[in-house]
């Protein structure tokens, strides 16, 4: 066992005749912001999905500070302290953007069902409290002013910011990330990148990000793991990364490996 | 807007006052539109909120109905006990029921609660000793405080304050944390259970409490109509409770009030077409669907008029 | 004994077998599970039923006019209520088919009266001894009839053009459109055929089970056939049908009699949970 936060071993996912993830190890270390990146296909999505419960491996373990949490239901990795956000936004179309970050929240609240019912004092300084907490959220990733309008209703930029303030609401210890920079403009992806790095900092937060971008993951990421057709191909700090022969030839082809000199 | 506490007290003058300007039927009217509401509110909870399609809701209503009739038949205890006890026991069933979302959903759970109470209604009409089969049973006098109520007249001091008294309770869930998960299951179970919501047991618990409102329903239901007949308790009366759910509103609680008002009021209005009631109503439920699913609750005349404006998990259009 | 009671079931068998083949049919070519299947068939006989007893019109006319009106009702039901709910939530469509079901019920139970009426065999009902077993030659012609609609849409779906155009449409209505397939046609022409085979499942089925308002209550049965036989599968939906009737029988004999219909309901919801993809489905992955 490292003394990792999050350890991913040996683990293999079959869909049928497809395996998507053959054997992969991935460690990330407690305080990082780790990325993995790699062409459509190659199963970042499945890592993903294995880490949080939404598939399962046939093969090897998955451990969080050091516990394993295989059979462990996603929703019960959420409350150990592991959180995500969704490709295609996974919001609550009908809810407000104060309401869906409230859903995170809410189990962190100190009114059980009787106070529920009753409306007690309770119940009152709860939900306003988590009121507040929910709004500094929305600020925190550059939504305050929307936290009235319907979910569905805010452009993808936004929504994009209120998957993350909602992930956070559930208090995690690693922030899982898919794709957040897709679709957005230059400006967007810069003001994500401080929002990530303020996060790490002022939070002890641990990411890991899956994405396309570039410009995210080269100017945020402490390590970056490279998958193709299911496995890691190259593993280490951005600079070795962006110039490993393998990752050159996984993105571009055989040609362009050489071209670049090997 | 009229404060709160003005229409509380309106509310209860109002109540207190009815039995001496109004006749018994109207009364029985009233306790019956009650009735149904509660019936129809485990809907509003099982489907509207949490989104999960639910045709058990007229067995959950003959189980409140026998359960309690049977106990104070041949225990004695009397009926203001056997009712919430049975529906607490109607509530487990719901729960196991609701067990079983974990594999199915959509057109397979509508299936599989249609067959439970297709179930449930076989078995009261073949359990004769018990249930009096085929031929129903005779519900026992309601007695409370040594008084028997018998007529609409008398059981409204009973049937309407436990139906305000359910209706807070769950309104007030509704605006809670509670109602929020729900809600959040019924737009994205996928997201809902990665905030860390047990998915599998807000609906198991969704169903359970269709079934306690159902059978406290049933229960009251039972004794307004002074006779159990296993004929009234199939799948189409399962449909009957949805087609109110859909025209008053399914996802409030004021909807179920309004729906039940409008399908017990109706034939009032039909005197001489009394048998083509059946038709009407399947129309109703037909044309809202298609028309106007969101029911007549989501009316804003209506709703600006005669709800209070109080704090909504839903965002404003 | 035993043969007795295998031969005797597979007519109740037949029966639902009919009737899932009109859920599979309209599923499979529109993707809509429609709750409302039962009643149609029910509705299809009540038509013969008010030809005759209302307007006078001899059997085979009634038939006819019957066959006629069914072709504007799967019309109705699609323009009207399957079209504009095309992209409505599943709840809705849910419901919507059950609503129609129930308008057809309660108008039949209206207009005609909730009580049962007798409906004219086609075939003769009296039984007649094969090999020492009873066989009723009008029950046979359900079994008949079950085989050769079976045959009929198996060859509709797998080997013709039009066949194709249903599943592809069915299937990816954008795509399909994309490629020239006109998908309202084809719906419609799915309703409509489901709306006729419904018409004739009932006038096959209602001497059996005498025609009443509830008779509709059979679709839950021949819904659970076609659970039973994967719901996408017509042949499933036979065999889903026989078997169902063959249990239900052995039931009936072996168990208890009163308690058949229980134990059918039983199994329902024991195939839902235990094997949703029926005897004959395969299984399918849902990417997420």
């Amino acid at each position: 066992m490292t003394g990792a936060l999050l350890d991913v071993t040996n683990v293999t996912v079959r869909f049928g005749g497809i395996v998507a993830l053959d054997n992969m190890t991935l460690n990330v270390a407690r305080g990082s912001i780790q990325a993995v990146i790699g062409p459509n296909g190659a199963g970042k999505s499945t890592l993903l999905n294995v880490i949080t419960g939404l598939s399962s491996a046939a093969e090897g373990t998955v451990s969080f500070e050091g516990k394993r949490i295989e059979s462990r239901t996603p929703h019960a990795r959420t409350r150990m302290g592991i959180a995500r956000t969704f490709q295609n936004t996974e919001l609550f179309g009908e809810m407000s953007a104060l309401e869906n970050v409230m859903i995170g929240l809410d189990r962190h609240h100190s009114y059980g069902i009787v106070s529920g019912m009753s409306h007690s004092r309770r119940y009152r300084q709860s939900e306003t409290s988590a009121r507040q907490q929910a709004q500094d959220l929305l600020n925190l990733v550059g939504i305050g002013d929307d936290a009235s309008v319907a979910a569905a209703a805010l452009p993808f930029g936004k929504q994009r910011g209120l998957e993350i303030a909602r992930a956070l609401a559930t208090r995690p210890k690693l922030l899982l990330l898919d794709e957040p920079a897709a679709g957005l403009r230059a400006t967007e992806v810069e003001s994500l990148n401080r929002i990530l790095l303020k996060l790490r900092a002022e939070r002890s937060l641990t990411i890991l990000v899956i994405d396309h971008v570039m410009a995210l993951v080269m100017a945020i990421s402490d390590r970056i793991s490279v998958l193709n057709f299911g496995r890691k191909i190259a593993e280490g700090d951005p600079q070795t990364v962006r110039s490993a022969p393998e990752v050159i030839k996984a993105y571009l082809g055989e040609k362009a490996a050489h071209a670049f000199g090997a | 807007m009229i404060p709160r506490l003005a229409i509380s007290a309106i509310a209860v003058a109002a109540f207190f006052a009815a039995p001496y300007f109004l006749a018994e039927y109207h009364l029985f009217q009233i306790c019956l539109i009650s009735v149904t509401a509660l019936v129809v509110l485990g809907l509003v909870v099982v489907t509207g909120l949490a989104g999960q399609i639910s045709l058990a809701q007229s067995a959950f209503v003959a189980l409140g109905g026998y359960g309690s009739a049977i106990l104070t038949a041949s225990w004695g205890v009397p009926l203001w006990a056997t009712i919430p006890a049975t529906a607490f026991f109607v509530a487990l069933a719901g729960f196991v029921l609701g067990q079983l979302t974990l594999r199915i959903s959509g057109h397979y759970l509508a299936l599989a609660t249609m067959a439970f109470t297709a179930i449930v209604q076989l078995a009261l009409i073949h359990s004769d000793p018990v249930t009096g089969g085929a031929s129903g049973m005779p519900v026992p006098p309601f007695r409370i405080f040594g008084r028997t109520l018998a007529s609409g007249g008398e059981l409204y001091y009973v049937v309407l304050p436990t139906t305000v008294f359910l209706f807070l309770l769950v309104r007030n869930l509704t605006h809670s944390r509670f109602g929020r998960a729900l809600a959040a299951i019924r737009q994205s179970e996928t997201a809902a259970e990665a905030m860390g919501i047990d998915v599998l047991r807000y609906k198991a618990v969704a169903f359970a409490a269709s079934g306690f409102l159902g059978a406290i329903g049933g229960g009251l239901l039972a004794s307004l109509s002074t006779y159990l007949d296993p004929a009234q308790y199939g799948i189409t009366q399962s449909v009957y409770f949805l087609a109110i759910a859909v025209v008053g509103g399914m996802s409030s609680s004021f909807g179920a009030v309004l729906g039940s008002a409008v399908f017990v009021l109706l034939p009032n209005f039909l005197q001489s077409f009394q048998s083509y009631l059946g038709l009407v109503f399947a129309l109703l439920l037909l044309g809202f669907i298609v028309l106007r699913p969101e029911g007549l609750a989501s009316l804003r005349l209506l709703r600006n008029a005669l709800v209070p404006a109080a704090k909504s998990p839903r965002a404003s259009r | 004994m035993l043969a007795q009671v295998l031969v005797s079931s597979i007519t109740a068998g037949a029966v639902y077998a009919l009737i899932a083949l009109g859920f599979v049919l309209i599923h499979k070519g529109t993707g809509v599970v429609h709750f409302g299947y039962g009643d149609q068939v029910t509705f299809g006989a009540y038509l013969v039923l008010i030809a005759q007893v209302i307007v006078g019109l001899p059997f085979w006319l009634s038939v006819l006019a019957a066959v006629l009106l069914s072709v504007l009702l799967g019309g109705v039901i699609y323009g009207g209520f399957m079209w504009p709910l095309r992209n409505a939530s599943l709840l809705a469509r849910i419901i919507a088919s059950l609503a129609l079901g129930t308008v057809l019920r309660e108008f039949s139970r209206a207009y005609m009266g909730p009580n049962a009426w007798p409906f004219p065999f086609l075939l003769s009902p009296t039984a007649v001894s094969i090999g020492g077993i009873l066989v009723v030659p009008a029950n046979l012609a359900i079994v008949g009839v079950s085989l050769g609609i079976l045959g009929v849409l198996f060859l509709l779906f797998e080997k013709t053009i039009y066949g194709k155009a249903i599943m592809a449409a069915c299937d990816n209505r954008i795509g399909a459109s994309l490629v020239g397939v006109r998908v309202s046609s084809v719906f419609l022409a799915v309703w409509v055929l489901a709306s006729v085979l419904a018409t004739f499942a009932g006038i096959l089925v209602a001497p059996l089970l005498t025609l009443s308002p509830d008779m509709g209550l059979i679709g839950i049965k021949g819904f659970t056939a076609a659970v039973l036989g994967g719901f996408n599968s017509l042949l499933g939906a036979v065999i889903g049908g026989i078997t169902l009737g063959i249990l239900e029988a052995l039931a009936g004999t072996y168990i208890s009699s009163a308690l058949k219909d229980m134990i059918s309901y039983s199994i329902l919801i024991v195939v839902i949970l235990v094997r949703p993809q029926g005897l004959l489905g395969g299984l399918t992955i849902r990417k997420v």
